[in-house]
């Protein structure tokens, strides 16, 4: 479980402390039914390819996941040791659910997935990620890609 | 990253991992689940969990009652319980020396061609070290030499993801055969029980009272997590 009481410490103390963002607006955009929507991941793991540079701790760069990399060639080069790793050796699925989200493709439950799937450093602090935003937004932008999951680890 | 993509035009729902960070940012559309940290989706081979899930953060995508949605999923992720029908793939090293580590890797690396069949895939790849060469390139930074290798220019980086890749190693071949264990279960065989959580407890030794001030921040830090830390 991760709710906070089941969270090891100090990593309990840890995830409480970080850092979280405020912001003035409140976005929120709508848009067509699920079965008319391609949907991309962004996935705050920290994935790379295998044979990629893992992410450098304080990255605020985002990588690019293309849909067809094959699960086999999907790391996970996150900073923190505090989180389990267990279960991503089994199914990479149990952080990147890109097998799910084919399965939601093909029974018609969703439109589509994107050709790119994006991936970036969890830890580190959002205020300077805008560049990242931009560079997700241009990419899905070019796909036609209007709707986005967020998975963490 | 969520408010930015809205602010950009896109729907976005946040799988969180953390209530309280959720109730902070206060992202449009966020689902908080229950389940471990690392484990975002649930448990691994588990794709009926995984979809329903999946299915759940989607599904807040077509809500319009807005403009901070944040759900709890109301499945109740399958626990951290140990498993009592899984055993270790090979009996505690006990006082073992740490120049054991070759001999146990040895013995160790045809379980891992198994996990490797068994899950279509390895998480080791991080170090860019064969593991043959591990031993080796472990007993230098033990011994307070700064080793590299190509890819890692800095002892502190090759030495943090060798760490990370004996330990996903190890973790596939605590997989390799039969029920699936907790994770707590492979973590205690790994830090109790293997030449291997030595080496990484050793490692961090070594860097904690190197003079390179890089080796020193990241071997406390980033190869030993805290509750494996000896009491």
């Amino acid at each position: 479980m991760a709710r906070i009481e089941d969270i090891p410490q100090p990593t309990r103390d840890a995830v409480l402390a970080v850092p979280c963002p405020s912001y003035d607006t409140a976005p929120f955009v709508s848009g067509p039914p699920l079965a008319e929507r391609r949907i991309a991941i962004v996935s705050s793991a920290a994935l790379i390819r295998r044979g990629d540079q893992p992410f450098a701790f304080g990255s605020a760069e985002c990588r690019f996941i293309p849909a067809s990399t094959l699960n086999a060639d999907i790391l996970i080069s996150h900073v923190s040791i505090n989180f389990d790793r267990t279960g991503f050796l089994r199914d990479v699925n149990v952080v990147y659910p890109i097998d799910r989200l084919r399965e939601l493709a093909a029974d018609g439950v969703i439109g589509g997935i994107a050709d790119t799937h994006y991936t970036i450093m969890g830890s580190t602090d959002p205020a300077g990620m805008t560049e990242a935003a931009d560079q997700i937004a241009a990419q899905m932008r070019r796909e036609n890609i209007h709707s986005v999951i967020l998975a963490p680890v | 990253m969520a408010h930015m993509l809205e602010e950009r035009g896109f729907a976005t729902a946040v799988i969180a991992a953390v209530r309280a960070q959720a109730e902070k940012t206060r992202p449009p559309r966020a689902l908080f689940t229950a389940a471990q940290l690392g484990r975002p989706l649930g448990e691994p081979g588990d794709p009926v969990f995984q979809r329903a899930t999946l299915l759940a953060a989607l599904a807040l995508l077509e809500r319009t009652d807005g403009p901070v949605i944040l759900e709890d999923y109301p499945g109740e992720p399958p626990g951290l319980a140990d498993n009592p029908t899984w055993t270790p793939p090979f009996p505690p090293a006990g006082d073992a020396a740490l120049d054991g580590f070759a001999a146990e890797l040895a013995r160790v690396l045809p379980v891992w061609e198994d996990a490797k069949t068994r899950f279509g895939r390895t998480s080791v790849g991080l170090s860019f070290q064969a593991a043959a060469d591990w031993p080796a390139f472990a007993a230098r930074v033990i011994a307070g030499e700064l080793p590299t290798v190509p890819g890692h220019g800095t002892t502190a980086l090759a030495a943090r993801f060798l760490c990370d890749d004996i330990k996903a190693l190890y973790g596939e071949v605590a997989q390799a055969h039969g029920p699936a264990p907790s994770s707590n279960q492979v973590d205690a065989w790994f830090w109790y029980g293997t030449i291997a959580g030595k080496i990484l407890l050793a490692l961090r030794d070594a860097a904690m009272a190197s003079d390179n001030n890089a080796l020193k921040t990241v071997g406390g830090r980033f190869f030993v997590p805290v509750p494996w830390l000896p009491k």
